[in-house]
């Protein structure tokens, strides 16, 4: 198949051996995650000579460790924002909102690896001398919030977590937030804004959260599946992880595949995987041998790939910018050669429409508007005229927002009809529709 | 000094400003919804999107770099910015919608937006006429509209509390309303509830929007979404005339607009007064002009008939003069102005009586630290600084009673409820009083009866609790020519001569009242006392130049906003 003979970021893959997710029974478990070797990266962090919070930090940043919760943006850097310690509060958030659609690899890290977790914002806080950290996760995951909770009790007991943690000085909390319920929360300022009990609005930039976060405190936000790629990046060295998968965008990546593949899952491997091979391989293939028509390879607001734009793209930033999308959350979604485009766009619209926060103008009163334009394609009630109008929406609506929701409400429709356009086109009525000539008896008469 | 470059124009700048202020202050109009001076800047309307750059500067050595004319080199940010939470900096340069098409195109867009929910009803709305999304979508929005859907429907009419009614259709979502709760007034008592393009702003479960100062968002509401319970209907913005003054409900003398139509007090908005009330006004004040409206005096009267002017100044005349001057109890008004409180004491001392003396009135723990004030009287700094002492009402009625004050002669106020007089009294004691309304309960008994213009009549002085002497302006007309006050309601109508369907000259609902600074010479010269002035402001220039304590309060000096008077300890 032409996907096995397409150039790979990933190296030999196949031989890859997982470390954010390792194959180990009950691994959620403090006792598990010890015998494995759990917690020896936070206690060389803070034990050993060799790691001070800068040579941390110093480490994190020569890994090249991306985000992963959307914007892929240098975590390493993103620490060093923060100001110097003044003797206040600062806050660590680990963000596990995990609220975009076809994204749900986070949810799998603190069902099946919590302390992993927990260890990475140990040491991102001793790097960053941040004494508490919120973990917050979208309310839905109420079971592993719970057993979160229990395995959390249970590091507290063994002085990983709280007060001088394992006998040193330094002493950190860790709180886990329940959401409740709204996609806009894991956006950085609006998580934040909810945490402090007040409405989910995201907040204007500057000033940024390393300078005004939390509680108007310096604060750092970091997805659930970056910070479980800390005591990793310890463990094993920088150059292990720089090693990883794709240069420019290392390290080992969770990801969600869903839509009409035969195992859909989320799988970890290295970054600069060919989504091919994601495809083919690893999901073992589209759902009844059916032919591909898309793929949005990361997460909804990511733009869909057509079947004949993927090959040879890896799921990494550069590739997928080249390709012409995104490498979000690595939640990938395929859609089969039957899927409706116009109908799987009503949807997205849908989505955005429905949690948007309504704070500013064109996001709030642009989403529905994109939805009610989609819509009614959808019923073959649209005009072509109508795609022209959702293309103009979407430019007064891009860059023009508090936030990025709007800009990810505004992608797939952009992207969605450029790339599927006829699609649009054939469920559209003209929009010119043409006079018909009068009878000949009728025009004899009107000549008289 | 620093510089920033505004279409093609150079400005220098002090400090940190933000852009859409400093525009505003050079008198660059932007359009904007969201942002409001006195409160914290969110930037979530949109609306004033500029083009910014800013000069290119060497990464190595931070220098700026310089094109081949040697003109700095400028790199404009990607997206527009909002000018409200954007702050100057030195050789900024910027490009409003009238040097960028850009700019202009989205305003337009963003107006475009803000309309498609908006239920177009400004036909119906309060706001209509005066509403900035109104003016500003005529201004810089589309012509039409491409929205073909049903609206959002969102409650209708809402009692939010007492004083406050919201249209939640017309909610544009600016957040200003709730802000203010929060930062302003800090009652916390709305917040915006559901989410997206279902938002509007609410109260908290089983509790109701009345704090003290909820009307302050009806003005600072850019749309006609939160209305006045009380003026809901009543008059469109544009039948009414408005007067700058202040408010009289308290001694804090709040600066606002009385809104009249047909010579009627409609309603009362605050206007800005950094040193008195900023933007706001208490709730009180804006619902104190009813007695500017009703039960107001026919006329004058003599011994409880109907009388004319003439016939009154003199029988009040003729009463004072029955009197030994000693016997007369001359009581001025803390409701009434400096001017004419002074006329009064001139008249007592002419005669030779003892000086005049206020009734205070203090209701305790009915103020805040804020814009209410326990005193309920809105001039007794100004009764205090012309010396007048406060009447203590025990003493008074005593010495009516055993027949040592034969005659009372009372400006605004009401001895009767003040517990000076008592109506059995009022058969020994002779009263000549100046009511502003009917309810006076004094006015039955009373021997002369001079109907006093109010404070939305006449022209004068008062001075606020902190010292603060500010001038009233007629709002409306009353009945019979008076050359001044007409003067004064051409010149200080914000709209001039008012509208055309406020019927000002009509007979409807004119007062047959006088100023003070009218009816007491009137009844100074039947006594043979010299009271020719041309009119209050000659009053108060004497004010200003023989009493320490008014120092510099001339009418000039005084202008829209008053002079700060000093200490009267340090005056006196
Ligand atoms: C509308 C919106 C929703 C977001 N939701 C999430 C989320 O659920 N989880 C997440 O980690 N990041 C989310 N983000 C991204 C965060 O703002 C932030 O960039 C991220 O948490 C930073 O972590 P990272 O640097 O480790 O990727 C969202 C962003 C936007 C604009
Ligand atoms: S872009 Fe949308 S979600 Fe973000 S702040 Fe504005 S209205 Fe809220
Ligand atoms: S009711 Fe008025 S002030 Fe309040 S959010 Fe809506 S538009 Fe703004
Ligand atoms: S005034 Fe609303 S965004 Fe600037």
């Amino acid at each position: 198949m032409e996907a096995k003979t397409a150039k790979t970021k990933a190296g030999e893959w196949r031989k890859y051996e997982r470390v954010l997710l390792p194959p180990i029974k009950d691994l959620h478990r403090i006792d598990v995650y010890e015998a494995n070797g759990g917690y020896k990266a936070l206690k060389d962090a803070i034990k050993g000579e060799k790691w001070t919070p800068t040579a941390v930090t110093d480490e994190v940043k020569a890994s090249g460790l991306r985000g992963r919760g959307g914007a892929s943006f240098g975590c390493g850097l993103k620490w060093s924002f923060m100001p110097k310690p003044d003797g206040g509060p600062r806050y660590l958030c680990c963000n596990g909102d995990e609220s975009e659609p076809g994204t749900f690899k986070d949810r799998q890290l603190m069902e099946y690896n919590p302390h992993l977790v927990f260890e990475g914002i140990m040491i991102a806080c001793y790097a960053m001398s941040i004494s508490t950290c919120y973990l917050y996760v979208r309310g839905e995951y109420a079971d592993w919030i719970d057993q979160m909770e229990t395995e959390l009790a249970k590091a507290y007991a063994k002085g990983y977590v709280g007060k001088n943690i394992l006998g040193s000085d330094f002493s950190c909390e860790l709180i886990i937030h329940k959401g409740a319920g709204a996609y806009i929360c894991g956006e950085e300022t609006s998580l934040m804004e909810s945490l402090e009990g007040k409405r989910a609005y995201p907040r204007i930039k500057p000033p940024f959260p390393a300078q005004y976060g939390v509680f108007g405190r310096p604060t750092t936000i970091n997805n659930v599946e970056t910070l479980a790629c800390v005591p990793l990046i310890l463990e094993r060295g920088a150059s292990w992880y720089a090693g990883l998968g794709a240069a420019k965008h290392p390290g080992p990546v969770l990801y969600g595949i869903s839509g009409h593949v035969n195992r859909p899952g989320v799988y970890e491997y290295p970054t600069g995987m060919l989504i091919t091979d994601l495809i083919e391989e690893v999901a073992r293939g589209v759902r009844g041998g059916k032919k591909v028509k898309a793929v949005v390879p990361g997460g909804s607001s990511t733009p869909p790939l057509r079947a004949d734009m993927i090959d040879g793209v890896t799921m990494d930033v550069e590739s997928l910018r080249e390709a012409g999308s995104m490498m979000g959350t690595a939640g990938m979604l395929v859609m089969d050669e039957d899927t409706d485009m116009v109908s799987w766009l009503r949807r997205v619209t849908h989505f955005y429409h429905h949690e948007s926060c309504g704070q500013c103008t064109p996001c709030r009163e642009g989403t529905g508007w994109l939805e009610d334009i989609v819509s009614r394609i959808e019923r073959g009630e649209g005009r072509v005229r109508d795609l022209d109008l959702l293309a103009d929406l979407c430019s007064q609506m891009e860059g023009r927002t508090v936030c990025a929701l709007a800009d990810a409400a505004a992608w797939p429709v952009r992207y969605t009809i450029d790339r599927f356009r006829d699609e649009f086109v054939a469920r559209c009525r003209p929009s010119h529709v043409a006079v018909p000539a009068l009878p000949e008896s009728e025009l004899e008469e009107a000549e008289t | 000094m620093p510089k920033v470059r505004i279409d093609n124009e150079t400005y220098e700048f002090e400090g940190r400003p933000k852009l859409l202020q400093f525009c505003l202050d050079i008198g660059v109009e932007l359009p904007h919804f969201c942002y409001h001076p006195s409160m914290s800047v969110p930037a979530n309307c949109r609306q004033c999107l500029v083009r910014v750059g800013t000069p290119a500067r060497d990464r190595g050595t931070g220098e700026m770099q310089v094109d081949e004319a040697g003109n700095p080199v400028i790199q404009y940010f990607p997206k527009l910015q909002t000018s409200c939470s954007l702050e100057i900096t030195d050789g900024m340069v910027v490009e409003t919608h009238r040097s960028s098409e850009e700019v202009a195109g989205a305003q337009k867009d963003n107006l475009e937006f803000l309309l498609i929910n908006h239920p177009l009803d400004c036909p119906i709305c309060d706001q209509a006429g005066h509403c900035p999304l109104q003016i500003q979508a005529y201004k810089y929005g589309p012509e039409g509209s491409r929205f073909e859907f049903d609206k959002v429907h969102k409650p209708k009419h809402i009692r939010l509390g007492p004083r406050v009614v919201l249209d939640g259709e017309r909610c544009i979502n600016c957040t200003r309303c709730t802000r203010y709760t929060s930062e302003v007034s800090g009652s916390h008592q709305l917040t915006i509830i559901e989410r997206g393009v279902r938002n509007y702003p609410m109260t908290p479960p089983g509790t109701e929007f009345d704090e003290p100062y909820s009307m302050n968002v009806i003005d600072i509401c850019p749309v006609g979404a939160l209305t006045s319970a009380d003026f809901r209907f009543k008059a469109r913005i544009w039948e009414m005339s408005k007067t700058p003054s202040i408010t009289v409900a308290n001694a804090k003398g709040s600066n606002c607009y009385y809104w009249v139509k047909d010579n009627l007090v409609m309603k009362v908005t605050p206007r800005q007064n950094m040193d008195v009330n900023e933007y706001w006004l208490a709730d009180e004040d804006r619902l104190d002009y009813e007695r500017f409206n009703k039960d107001r005096p026919a006329g004058p009267m003599i011994n409880g008939s109907a009388a004319g002017w003439d016939a009154a100044y003199g029988e009040a005349a003729r009463l004072l003069s029955s009197v030994d001057p000693s016997e007369v109890l001359f009581i001025g008004s803390p409701f009434a102005t400096v001017e004419d409180n002074y006329l009064l004491t001139k008249l007592a001392d002419s005669l030779g009586s003892p000086a005049p003396q206020y009734i205070r009135h203090v209701e305790i723990g009915k103020g805040d630290d804020w814009l209410i004030t326990d005193e309920k009287a809105p001039n007794h700094q100004g009764c205090e600084r012309l010396g007048m002492s406060e009447i203590d009402a025990e003493i008074a009625a005593a010495r009516i009673q055993t027949g040592e004050i034969k005659l009372v002669y009372v400006l605004e106020e009401d001895p009767v409820v003040a517990g000076v007089l008592s109506a059995s009294d009022m058969d020994a004691v002779k009263v000549i009083l100046h009511p502003y309304n009917v309810t006076n309960e004094t006015l039955h008994g009373a021997n002369v009866v001079l109907p006093a213009a109010t404070i939305v009549e006449t022209v004068g002085t008062f001075v606020n609790i902190d010292g603060h002497a500010q001038r009233v302006r007629p709002a409306k007309a009353i009945r019979g020519v008076n050359r001044t006050l007409v003067m004064e309601m051409g010149e200080s109508r914000a709209d001039r001569h008012g509208t055309p369907f406020d019927r000002w000259h009509n007979e409807t609902n004119l007062v047959d009242c006088q100023p003070g600074w009218v009816s007491l010479p009137e009844v100074a010269e039947r006594l043979d006392i010299e009271m020719a002035y041309k009119g209050p402001r000659q009053v108060m220039e004497e004010v200003a130049g023989t009493v320490d304590a008014f120092q510099g309060a001339t009418y000039e000096a005084m202008g829209l906003e008053g002079v700060r008077l000093m200490e009267i300890g340090a005056a006196v």
